[in-house]
Order: structure tokens, then sequence, then C-alpha cells
């Protein structure tokens, strides 16, 4: 960068353009989810004893657990982004491997979910609070699908003979998944945990 | 604070663990929050309270994410922007369609 410029004009944001394009999709994707939260909670306002009632059908065992799986995943992921930048192939590959793991652990407990759901006669159609479960948990499923295949092409191609030695990128992808774990934070308890009546 | 960088990786390594640990105990809080713990003579008051508390521990744990595990507290100032403003936006509607509702 030239000294001379102009910090009034400075073009240059200091972050790779991988990781700003990520920044910006992120801050598209929290509108895009709160659309939905917006929607359920004014949805939910006005039919109080129907969403508590459905709430309460949903196992906020298998959810708790799930979200400790999403945090643990988002842990071994910034471990194996500090193991890659330090040129540390085999604590990388292990690191990046349980993030895979973690990432499935949470798709076979979704599954488990949504089939349990589907034996009790409970489908999106059911009622509007349903609706949302599916729709909110599937688009987040979704985007724990679309970060595992990346991340298991970064996995596999440190197996090669070339290796895999692009961090920025582990880095940007990094970001991507641990926005999925934020997600989830705000779903476990609106879905499962503050809307039933206990009382 | 414009932009410094990442403290040593054994720091980070421990800070990283530490902030797991901290998200895991304020899961386990989340759920404890949702048991049935306001006085009933609360009445509508109680169900606010209930909802409250989940978002304010939601809103802490996203915090914790945001800060340590997607690096805003090392990065660039600029990029905050991107994160803050639409968070802040969620955060006031989220708190306003509450409040505002039955």
């Amino acid at each position: 960068m030239s000294a001379g410029l102009s910090l009034a004009h400075e073009p240059n944001s200091g972050v790779p353009h991988g990781k700003l394009a990520m920044w910006i999709f992120l801050a598209s994707e929290i509108m895009f989810f709160s659309g939905f939260f917006g929607a359920f909670i004014v949805l939910r306002n006005s039919n109080l004893e129907m969403f508590s009632h459905s709430a309460a059908e949903l196992n906020p065992y298998l959810a708790l657990l799930n979200t400790f799986v999403l945090i643990g995943s988002s842990l071994t992921m910034a471990l194996a982004i500090l193991n890659l930048q330090r040129g540390n192939t085999k604590n990388y590959q292990l690191f990046m491997g349980l993030t895979i793991v973690c990432g499935f652990i949470f798709l076979v407990v979704k599954t488990i979910e949504y089939s349990t759901k589907f034996g009790h006669g409970i489908f999106p159609h059911t009622n509007v609070f349903f609706a949302f479960y599916f729709m909110m948990t599937g688009f987040h499923a979704l985007h724990v699908i679309l970060g595992l295949i990346p991340m298991i092409f970064m996995l596999s191609k440190s197996f090669t003979k070339g290796g895999y030695n692009k961090p920025v990128k582990v880095e940007t992808l990094g970001l991507y998944w641990h926005f999925v774990d934020l997600v989830w934070i705000f779903l476990f308890p609106i879905l499962y945990l503050i809307f039933p009546a206990h009382h | 604070m414009e932009h410094h960088d990442h403290p040593a990786p054994e720091v980070m390594i421990k800070q990283y663990i530490k902030i797991a640990l901290v998200l895991f105990i304020l899961t386990v809080l989340t759920l404890a929050a949702s048991w049935n713990w306001v006085p009933a003579s609360w009445g509508e008051i109680g169900s606010t309270v209930h909802i409250l508390v989940g978002l304010i521990i939601a809103f802490v744990k996203a915090a914790m994410v945001i800060y340590i595990f997607m690096h805003i507290k090392f990065d660039n100032k600029f990029l905050r922007a991107f994160i803050f403003v639409p968070l802040f936006l969620f955060m006031v509607l989220s708190f306003a369609l509450n409040v505002l509702g039955p």
C-alpha cells in the first residue's frame, strides 16, 4: 500500500475479500432468520394457547444435546483453524474431523426428532407452530449440511500429497459455522423453552 | 483498539476452551430458567420474565460466540458494523414484539 494514500479515500479494508464477503452474507442471513423469528413471535402472541401446547410436545433434552454438540463443534472448528495456521496438520485433521463428526451427530439427533414427530402424526401442516418449527429447524439443518460439504473437502484435501494450506479459507468457513451455532442458540430457547406454558 | 493482533496461540486455546465451558453452563441455565421458578402470584408478568431471562441468556451467548469464536474482538473494527447493526435490529425486534404482546 502506498504510504501517501489519503486516509479519507482508503480503499483497503484490511480484511481478506473472502472474509469480508462472508460477513456481508452473514449480515443478510441475520435478516433472513429475523423474518422467521419476527413472524413466529407475532403469530405466537395471537395464538398463545395453541403455541404453548404445541411447544410442550417438543423434546427439550434432545435440543439441549444438540446445543452442546454445536457449541462443541464451534470449539473444535476454532482449534482446527488455529492448528492449520501453525502448520500442525495432524491436529488440524483431528479437530476438523471432530467438527464434521459433531455436524453429523447434530443431523442424526435432528432426524430422530423429526421422525418421532412424524410418528406421532405431527407434520408441518399440523398447525402454525409446527409449520414454523419445521421451517426454522429445517433451514437451520440445511445450513449445517451446506457447511459440512466444504469441511469434508478441506479435510480430505489435507490427506492428499499437496496437502491443504489455506487457513484463510478455513477461517472464512469457520465464521459461517459459528453463525450456524449462533442461530441455534436462539432457536433452542425460542422454540423449545421459553414459550411453553409451565403454569 | 482499532486493530490488534491475536494473542499467542496458547492463550487463544485457553480462551476458546473457557468460552466453550461458559457456553455449556449458560445452555444448562437456559433450560433451568424455563422451569417453573416464578411465583404464580406474578401472573402475566411471570411469563414475560421467563421470556426475558431466556432471551437475555441467548444474547449473552451470542455475544460470546461473536466476540471470541468469530474473532470480532481481535479483528478490524470495520467488520463490527456488519454484524452488530443487524443483530441490534434483531434484538430490538425480538424484545419489542415480546413486550408488546398480550
